[in-house]
């Protein structure tokens, strides 16, 4: 194994040289979680960004930590293991993701999917819907049938419905802190006219 | 309605508020994980916001303005119970206190927003948000460090055994406890600890942490009456030594 005097990197294990299979020793890191926000009560979740975490209850409170400030700017968190996100291929150049998919929907309803659409490259995936299904490529399938898309689709994530991890309803106002806190706004702090007389007085 | 005993109410409440404000503080910058960091340091400005709204509660019945009461007293001044001016210790002493406080917070808050006393219940349920969101964090990481290897889980148990005679402390019952029941202003300490004793438990079952006996356990008290341990005046020293160098100075 290559040593480095970054622990960080002697802990990925390294091989020797390019090309040889990594050590199969797991890392000594959490698992990946998604995080989604949603804003407003009716609005789309949105994905916001990812979190380590040893199961799903400490990645949703990791991403409340990371990916929302306080303020009634946020109504819902839900995470989803990465690993349970499955990820369609990537177009561009106009080409809706969907025009590459093949097959026809089984019409089967087996278990409950969730849909999230790229429709900006450089943007954030959306909930963009709900379909039953057989399984993923499925999903994919009755999404094309079932989901309107006014914009062009890039880039789609589908997982199961009971992989989602979210917040209740009536937990929204953990975001619905004490408004009068203006110790915490560093702007608040307006010393400009104060120092103009301290230094007129002293001259 | 007794004012004396509103008081007394009002400030052992925003006295624990501002004290464990002020420990939870001093998690910034030392944090176990960047997201425990960032907890703490919110929580614990969500604390001092709170006891700044009793205090001026306590501005309109007749005390001194918020700043001149929490800067300008000393120790056996404080109506804090003992436990939450406790060094922060370890991390693992820190998120039992968080727990076994913040339970009681949210149950205490929560009986307040009933309270016949309005500005007191109006407070309540302006940081409903807030406690039930402090109580949800202990919870998920009592669950978690609480089941997690033999190392968190026994780090845990001891920090528990220690912080339960101060917990317990929490409610140390005042001359006044009548008073606030049947002037319906607050249920009282002994109803408090009954729900609170409750709460814990369910969470504690989620979690390989065993609950002592809390019979056999002689509280810790004298706080709620201005009698502290050796910790409180340092940290109210150091807390108040900017605001001492001018107490008139505008911000």
């Amino acid at each position: 194994m290559l040593e480095s005097l970054d622990p960080r990197v002697n802990r990925l294990g390294l091989p020797d040289s390019f090309g040889s299979p990594f050590g199969s020793s797991s890392l000594d890191q959490f698992e990946t979680y998604e995080a989604f926000v949603m804003t407003k009560p009716g609005k789309p979740f949105e994905h916001v960004g990812i979190v380590h975490a040893p199961n799903e209850e400490m990645a949703w409170l990791f991403s409340k930590e990371q990916y929302t400030r306080r303020g009634m700017i946020y109504c819902a968190l839900c995470v989803i293991k990465t690993e349970n996100v499955k990820v369609s291929a990537v177009t561009d150049n106009d080409l809706d993701v969907y025009t590459t998919i093949e097959g026809e929907y089984s019409g089967q309803e087996k278990d409950s999917f969730e849909v999230f659409h790229l429709i900006k490259r450089g943007k954030q995936h959306k909930h963009s819907g709900s379909v039953m299904a057989a399984d993923f490529e499925d999903a994919m399938r009755s999404a094309n049938q079932s989901i309107e898309r006014p914009k062009t689709v890039y880039n789609v994530w589908i997982a199961k419905t009971e992989d989602i991890f979210s917040s209740d309803e009536e937990d929204a106002d953990i975001w619905d802190t004490l408004k009068e806190k203006k110790y915490r706004d560093a702007i608040d702090y307006k010393a400009a006219d104060k120092i103009k007389a301290f230094k007129e007085e002293q001259a | 309605m007794n004012v004396e005993a509103l008081k007394d109410l009002l400030y052992k409440m925003a006295d624990d508020q501002l004290v464990l404000g002020h420990r939870n503080s001093e998690w910034t910058g030392f944090g176990p994980l960047l997201e425990e960091d960032i907890a703490f340091s919110s929580m614990a400005q969500d604390k001092v916001g709170q006891s700044w709204q009793l205090y001026k509660i306590l501005n309109e019945l007749g005390e001194n303005d918020p700043d001149t009461v929490a800067f300008m007293r000393n120790a056996d001044q404080f109506h804090n119970c003992q436990f939450v001016e406790l060094p922060n210790g370890e991390y693992d002493f820190s998120l039992i206190r968080h727990f076994l406080f913040d339970t009681a917070e949210l149950l205490r808050f929560q009986f307040l927003s009933e309270s016949s006393f309005e500005p007191l219940a109006l407070l309540a349920k302006k940081i409903k948000g807030e406690t039930k969101y402090h109580s949800m964090h202990a919870n998920i990481w009592v669950k978690q460090l609480g089941s997690a290897t033999e190392e968190s889980v026994s780090r845990l148990q001891t920090s528990l055994n220690e912080a339960l005679p101060y917990a317990l402390g929490i409610f140390e019952e005042s001359k006044f406890e009548d008073d606030l029941i049947t002037s319906g202003i607050f249920k009282g300490e002994a109803v408090l600890k009954e729900a609170w004793m409750g709460e814990i438990t369910k969470i504690l079952n989620k979690s390989s942490l065993s609950l002592p006996d809390l019979t056999s356990i002689e509280p810790i008290t004298g706080g709620r009456n201005g009698i502290h341990s050796e910790h409180l005046q340092p940290m109210l020293d150091e807390m108040s030594e900017v605001f001492k160098v001018d107490p008139t100075a505008e911000w």
